[in-house]
């Protein structure tokens, strides 16, 4: 009777709304309420008791946290630019390829098919300081005669991870900028050369231009990836040495299962979350202003 | 000085020659129009001048340099491309100032040099403005200052005003040949358009797959094509043509009507031979209404049907019967023609156009 009266773009979007409410909404309402108790897995009655700001007040005076905080931004920083000028490269390389570019371009996709889960086991023993690849290579060009400690040592644990993270995604860039430079007219590159620019000059002022949205499509694209990273870390370090490679994401991981914590875990997520939208809207922003500068049309 | 001289050049894509070893002398300050039919080769011939092709065989002299081997940057041309080409990501100003700054010259040189080609150009308003904010007549400007300020040895254009309306077209073409007599350089002019390439040029290089057929200045062309294929291509409408054969000093067509042979190309065939016989259509006319006050002996009338006519207001093309084929004639101080009216036509013998039949050359003196 009563759902008679619902007009049909109503019934119709109806199951859309239910559906979203059911897995989006109420979870995110539920874990942000969660954030403002003490929750803990082992205590479920601990759910009901609200503290307040409390878990934030926590958060934002737990040194650990900035720590993980600040490294995040350190690996994002490194790993975005790395991947993007192999990237880059990577792109401008295949470009030139005359022959076998479908599958030149099909091979830079192959470290994306795998699940970052093997990528860090993969790593986590190529860098093993005794049975490890890369030891062995290096030890063998006689490169260094000691076993090189790489997930022993903080700053050389995160070394490796970055080379882990830039192996697996570069491609992202790559497929990215390459697309942008297939897409890109030959004209204006013709005439910068009539101009009188050297190659460097035709892709510093004309090329480069071009491509600067695709590569703010990737950053953006990977900023996320990165600033959620959890899992080649999770492998290969475990956030370890002494806590010399957590990141964000494996510090909440860290908080909400092992101590169980889940309250003040999600006051975390929720400040983690931050980060993620400041770098979106910042790349955003990049991206917009450069399609401008390009007048383009997409 | 910069006279350009291509030398046995040739242009092959792996297997496929498309430039077939053409020679051309182009002097200092010379205006050269390159024309022919789509897919002939212009362009690949104007882009290995430029450096943008690389060069297959033959070679390619700039002043008196070799430059087979130079990046374009080290061989001082502009290009205005058929698309504009321009850098998306500047203002018109720095799109015009671009090849400047490379060249490292000071920011007062480049504003003062920028501002004189934006106001020959009629471009001053439009500085700020990005291409994308551009109609194509504006865009085209654009082009054609930024390959201005470089003040080059050589201009070479590939069909710039193709993208234009009929009305800017003329308008643009105008203001290149002002700029060709003011900037006193040797421009190469792409074409597909007779009428750009009569116009503008001093001489005119008709391509065919590859080969020149001819050079020659505008008159010469028209006037004295050195085959059959250039007598088609240039003029419009297009010149009237048809097979012949020669008896008793006459030319026998296959409906078998007779013409005379003009004398001067007595000596030039012999009976039985196959001939192309070809008459502009403003050497044939209704009688009374010719554009040339001709030479009274050398017309020759004869009555033909009309098919159709096409006025244009000063004068009336009307399509005859010759032969089985509709011809075109110029009809001047038009008066109105029915379809089907017979009327008598004046050829006029002393221009016409004979050309072998096997090779297409032409013959006579
Ligand atoms: N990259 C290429 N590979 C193979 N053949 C090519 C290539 N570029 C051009 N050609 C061929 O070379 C010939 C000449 O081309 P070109 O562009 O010079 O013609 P064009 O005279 O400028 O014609 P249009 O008036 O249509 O511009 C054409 O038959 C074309 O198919
Ligand atoms: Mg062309």
């Amino acid at each position: 009777m009563k759902l008679k009266k619902l007009s049909a773009p109503v019934l119709l979007l109806l199951p859309a709304f239910v559906v979203l409410t059911a897995v989006i909404v109420l979870p995110l309402v539920f874990s942000f309420y969660s954030s403002f108790t003490p929750f803990r897995l082992t205590k479920p009655e601990s759910l009901w008791i609200f503290v307040g700001l409390r878990n934030y007040v926590a958060v934002l005076s737990n040194w650990d946290f900035w720590i993980a905080f600040g490294r995040t931004v350190v690996l994002l920083t490194i790993a975005l630019n790395t991947e993007m000028l192999l990237g880059l490269g990577l792109a401008l390389l295949v470009n030139k390829a005359t022959q076998g570019q479908r599958l030149l371009r099909t091979v830079m996709m192959f470290p994306m098919m795998f699940s970052p889960v093997l990528v860090g086991f993969q790593f986590k023993f190529m860098f093993n300081d005794n049975i490890g690849f890369v030891n062995n290579a290096l030890q063998s060009l006689g490169v260094t005669d000691r076993a090189i400690p790489w997930l022993i040592d903080g700053n050389l644990a995160l070394v490796s991870i970055i080379i882990a993270e830039v192996w697996s995604s570069t491609a992202v860039f790559a497929i990215l900028i390459l697309a942008g430079l297939l897409a890109m007219p030959k004209d204006p590159v013709e005439a910068a050369h009539v101009d009188g620019c050297t190659p460097w000059q035709t892709f510093r002022y004309v090329t480069w231009p071009y491509l600067m949205p695709f590569a703010f499509i990737a950053m953006t694209i990977r900023s996320l990836d990165v600033a959620r990273a959890y899992d080649i870390v999770k492998i290969m370090t475990d956030g370890g040495p002494a806590k010399r490679t957590e990141l964000l994401w494996t510090l909440i991981g860290r908080t909400a299962y092992a101590d169980a914590r889940m309250g003040m875990a999600n006051a975390m997520a929720y400040v983690a979350i931050l980060l993620s939208i400041v770098f979106t809207v910042y790349f955003f922003r990049k991206l917009a202003a450069a399609r401008q500068q390009i007048g383009a049309e997409w | 000085m910069a006279p350009v001289t291509l030398r046995k050049l040739v242009k092959r894509y792996g297997a496929l020659d498309v430039v077939h070893g053409i020679d051309l002398e182009v002097k200092d300050r010379e205006f050269i129009a390159l024309v022919g039919p789509s897919g002939c080769g212009k362009s690949t011939t104007l882009r290995m001048i430029a450096g943008l092709e690389d060069v297959s065989g033959g070679a390619i002299e700039i002043g008196g340099r070799k430059v087979n081997d130079l990046p374009p940057r080290a061989r001082n041309i502009s290009m205005v491309f058929q698309s504009y080409a321009l850098y998306p990501h500047m203002t018109v100003a720095e799109n015009m100032g671009f090849s400047l700054k490379i060249a490292g010259r000071s920011a007062d040189e480049i504003k003062t040099r920028v501002e004189d080609a934006a106001t020959i150009l009629d471009l001053g308003h439009l500085l700020e403005r990005r291409p994308s904010q551009l109609s194509g007549g504006q865009r085209q400007r654009v082009a054609m200052g930024r390959a201005i300020v470089r003040q080059p040895d050589v201009f070479l254009f590939d069909e710039p005003l193709s993208n234009l309306d009929a009305k800017l077209r003329t308008q643009v073409r105008t203001e290149i040949k002002k700029l060709h007599a003011r900037m006193q350089a040797t421009m190469i002019y792409v074409t597909h358009d007779q009428v750009e390439a009569m116009t503008l040029s001093d001489r005119i290089v008709i391509m065919r797959d590859g080969h020149i057929e001819q050079v020659g200045t505008p008159e010469e062309v028209f006037q004295r094509p050195a085959t059959k294929f250039v007598a088609g291509f240039i003029g419009s409408p297009p010149m009237n043509m048809d097979e012949a054969i020669v008896d008793q000093g006459q030319l026998v067509f296959a409906t078998g009507i007779r013409l005379p042979i003009p004398p001067r190309f007595v000596g030039a065939v012999r009976a039985g031979q196959k001939v192309t016989f070809g008459l502009r259509p403003d050497d044939i006319y209704p009688s009374g209404h010719g554009l040339h006050a001709g030479d009274a002996a050398a017309v020759h009338e004869i009555n033909l049907p009309v098919t159709i006519t096409e006025p244009l207001g000063n004068e009336t093309l009307v399509f005859i019967q010759f032969n089985g084929r509709d011809w075109v004639s110029r009809m001047l101080n038009p008066r109105p023609l029915r379809s089907g009216e017979s009327v008598p036509m004046s050829f006029d013998l002393s221009r016409v156009h004979l050309f072998d039949i096997e090779t297409g050359k032409a013959l006579g003196a």
